[in-house]
């Protein structure tokens, strides 16, 4: 009892009264900081609300921020892009939808398997053999672009030839990289500035005729995506226990039967938010999608950038209509998957 | 059943890397026929398991299931059901999509697979928690599931790696008892791994027993026990095992601190030995009277009987089982009695058994 008087200022606003229970000056500060977070993250989404309901004179007159009390809100910037411009607006938002789920679908399907593959299966490639890879892929580039070879048949040669080659000397090389070293490098894909790649990825789409087309998008994105999946899928199934699969090979199962019946639903929290950053990261994609669509394949991004580059400045009402359009699908998702991304999936499977 | 197979392994190899965790274990186990192997932890038992699984690949030698050489044949063909240590039920499944996945894989229509998960779960008194998860079973329950899921398919063999080791005492017991017992029913050949010699003891109709990766014995548990073949195996079996005094064999004696015994064999080649006896073998008597006199060190009451620990020198113990309402002095001295046929001799060295034993 005699401690509880002695107990200074300080300690009497940052200790614990008892167990269980936070102190005063603790939960002062973790809730003003929470505070000043969902104030940062949320007034954005609110400034956007308000401006969709703004006319141009409302913008150019000055900040206001209250309806009704400040400005009189309209639904002018609606009418216009839901009646009078409804087409672009439309077909943006079905291409920004069927690239974003098909490119997601392709990436987790592809990269989930990798991913697996990864984790359960033991790769030792030979060094000398990937340099002697990148090698002749490089020989068939340089054919097609300085030689002007048809694209398919330097990179059929090339890849025969490497074939070839690769039977005939692959014993000689000794040193080899192992399955930590494939995931590195996938990753590493990620760590070069996307407009690095953005020219050359250009030129091949153009090269192959795709320019402009969902294809394009959808290809482009699945492989962008493709290391971040493979990646955070692979942390998924090494936590899976090995004797589930190895029980269910002895059952008769054989490795995709075990990996979609066993593996992927035990994933499914994994998959579940792996799906969703894809999807997003599919979603809000730009620089790609500029350089890749013109028209026919634009996407929400897109749009709402073009908001700024007509003739009449910058359309801050029409952008904000056209930004919580392309929130809303998104939102949706998150909801959805959020039902899959619970805990204790693998609770009863070992021991217990 | 019918379709028991005989399982034989020759001369079986696994090299990890340096490590060589089995060596040369040659086994055949006959059909219907349940056999333990037996070792403790790190022998390689697990390896050898899993190798005739085909989980894991063979270095060097042949498993043979029946007429089938199936050493390289991928485990979903060999028609062998494991019971894994960890139980591994899907814990997504349901307890009867658990017991029927086996049949599900196999393309088994749903009205067949039905009838077989109710038949399996039955055996192992499961059919009113069919749709439950494993999750809200108990060990013993998912221990029960993992079973039926392994008989559901009538394999030609199975395999289970200490599949009672997770259960707590009393339920081991019980469930050693149903294990038995359905094995016996189903007449399945059995591989089954443990480290506990109790459970090789009771459920065994061989044992196998293994150190290092190399089998030491092989044979039915009461010859194990009563005819071990080397310093190794007496000293594996038996709670508390077998009692041990080390010392020399010259001139047909068996000398050691305080010991000195006439062997039955006035020939025996001399050099370091191993006098070994167990403890209910032997019993204590007033000093003079026995083979040899120690003091007490200590004695415990187990309920059914009073164990007394005698020292003999300042490095031997030994273990003398006695009946529960014996009673003694600690530091008393007193003598070792047991009999000439219950003691046994090994070379120090090699651990080997030698051929002459006490003499009267
Ligand atoms: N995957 C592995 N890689 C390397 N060594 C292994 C591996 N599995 C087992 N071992 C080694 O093989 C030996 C036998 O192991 P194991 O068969 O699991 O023994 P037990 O089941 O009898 O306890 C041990 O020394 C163990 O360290
Ligand atoms: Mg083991």
């Amino acid at each position: 009892m005699e401690q509880h008087q002695r107990r200074s200022l300080l300690t009497r606003l940052f200790e614990p009264p008892s167990i269980g229970v936070m102190a005063p000056g603790t939960s002062l500060i973790v809730y003003g900081l929470l505070a000043f977070w969902t104030a940062f993250v949320l007034f954005p989404i609110y400034w956007v609300l308000i401006t969709s309901f703004k006319d141009a004179l409302t913008v150019n007159t000055g900040p206001f921020y209250l309806p009704w009390v400040d400005f009189k809100p309209g639904l002018h910037a609606w009418r216009e892009l839901f009646q009078i411009d409804y087409e672009d607006t439309l077909s943006a938002f079905l291409n920004s939808i069927i690239i974003a789920l098909a490119s997601t679908a392709l990436c987790v399907l592809v990269g989930s398997m990798a991913a697996y593959a990864l984790a359960r299966m033991e790769y030792r490639p030979k060094f000398g053999l990937i340099f002697l890879f990148v090698l002749i892929m490089v020989g068939a580039a340089a054919a097609v672009g300085f030689l002007g070879q048809d694209w398919r048949l330097a990179f059929a040669v090339a890849l025969a030839l490497f074939v070839l080659l690769a039977r005939a000397v692959g014993r000689y090389f000794k040193r080899a990289v192992g399955n930590g070293d494939i995931l590195f490098w996938m990753i590493s894909q990620r760590i070069l500035p996307p407009v690095v790649t953005v020219v050359p990825v250009y030129m091949m789409f153009q090269a192959v005729g795709l320019l402009d087309t969902h294809a394009a998008l959808i290809i482009a994105y699945a492989v962008v995506n493709l290391p971040i999946v493979v990646w955070l899928m692979h942390d998924f199934f090494a936590t899976i226990p090995i004797d589930l699969e190895e029980s269910a090979q002895l059952d008769g199962a054989s490795r995709l039967t075990t990996f979609f019946e066993i593996v992927l639903p035990l994933a499914k929290t994994g998959l579940a938010a792996t799906t969703l950053l894809t999807l997003i990261l599919a979603w809000n994609e730009y620089l790609l999608a500029i350089f890749l669509s013109t028209t026919r394949a634009q996407t929400m991004p897109i749009l709402v950038a073009a908001m700024n580059a007509g003739e009449r400045g910058i359309l801050w009402w029409n952008m904000s209509v056209v930004i919580i359009v392309m929130i809303i699908p998104v939102v949706l998702m998150a909801i959805v998957l959020q039902r899959f991304i619970s805990k204790g999936i693998l609770v009863g499977a070992v021991k217990g | 059943m019918s379709d028991a197979r005989r399982l034989q392994i020759e001369k079986l190899n696994k090299f990890y890397g340096p490590v060589h965790a089995v060596k040369d274990l040659s086994i055949t186990v006959e059909p219907g026929e349940f056999l333990v192997l037996l070792g403790p932890s790190g022998c390689g038992k697990t390896t050898a398991l899993r190798m005739v699984a085909g989980l894991e690949t063979v270095s060097a030698g042949s498993i043979r299931l029946g007429d089938d050489d199936v050493t390289h044949v991928l485990p979903k063909y060999r028609d062998v059901a494991m019971v894994f240590q960890s139980y591994a039920l899907y814990p997504h499944k349901t307890v009867a999509e658990n017991i029927g996945f086996p049949l599900k894989v196999r393309g088994v229509s749903p009205a067949e697979r039905d009838a077989a998960v109710r038949d399996a779960a039955g055996q192992v008194h499961m059919e009113t928690y069919l749709d439950r998860y494993p999750r809200q079973l108990s060990g013993g329950q998912r221990q029960r599931v993992a079973l039926a899921r392994a008989i559901v398919r009538r394999p030609s063999a199975f395999l289970m790696d200490e599949p009672l080791s997770n259960l707590d005492a009393k339920l081991r017991g019980h469930m050693r008892a149903e294990l038995k017992h359905m094995q016996h029913e189903l007449g399945v050949t059995t591989i089954y791994v443990t480290h506990d010699q109790i459970e090789a003891m009771t459920l065994a109709h061989r044992v196998a027993i293994m150190s290092d990766g190399v089998l030491q014995q092989l044979g039915p548990p009461r010859e194990v026990y009563n005819n071990p073949a080397n310093l190794f195996v007496a000293g594996f079996m038996g709670s508390p095992p077998m009692n041990f005094v080390h010392g020399e064999i010259n001139n047909g004696r068996f000398r050691s601190d305080g010991v000195d015994l006439a062997l039955s064999d006035a020939n025996a080649p001399s050099g370091a030995a191993v006098l070994g006896f167990r403890p209910e073998d032997a019993a204590v008597g007033p000093a003079g009277e026995g083979r040899f006199d120690g003091g007490v060190y200590a004695s415990e009451l187990t309920g059914d009987q009073t164990l007394v620990t005698v020292a003999l020198g300042d490095e031997t113990t030994l273990a003398v089982k006695m009946p529960k309402d014996y009673e003694t002095e600690y530091d008393s001295v007193v003598s070792v009695q047991f009999p000439a046929n219950s003691a046994f001799l090994f070379d120090a060295d090699s651990g080997a058994r030698l051929s002459t034993g006490l003499k009267g």
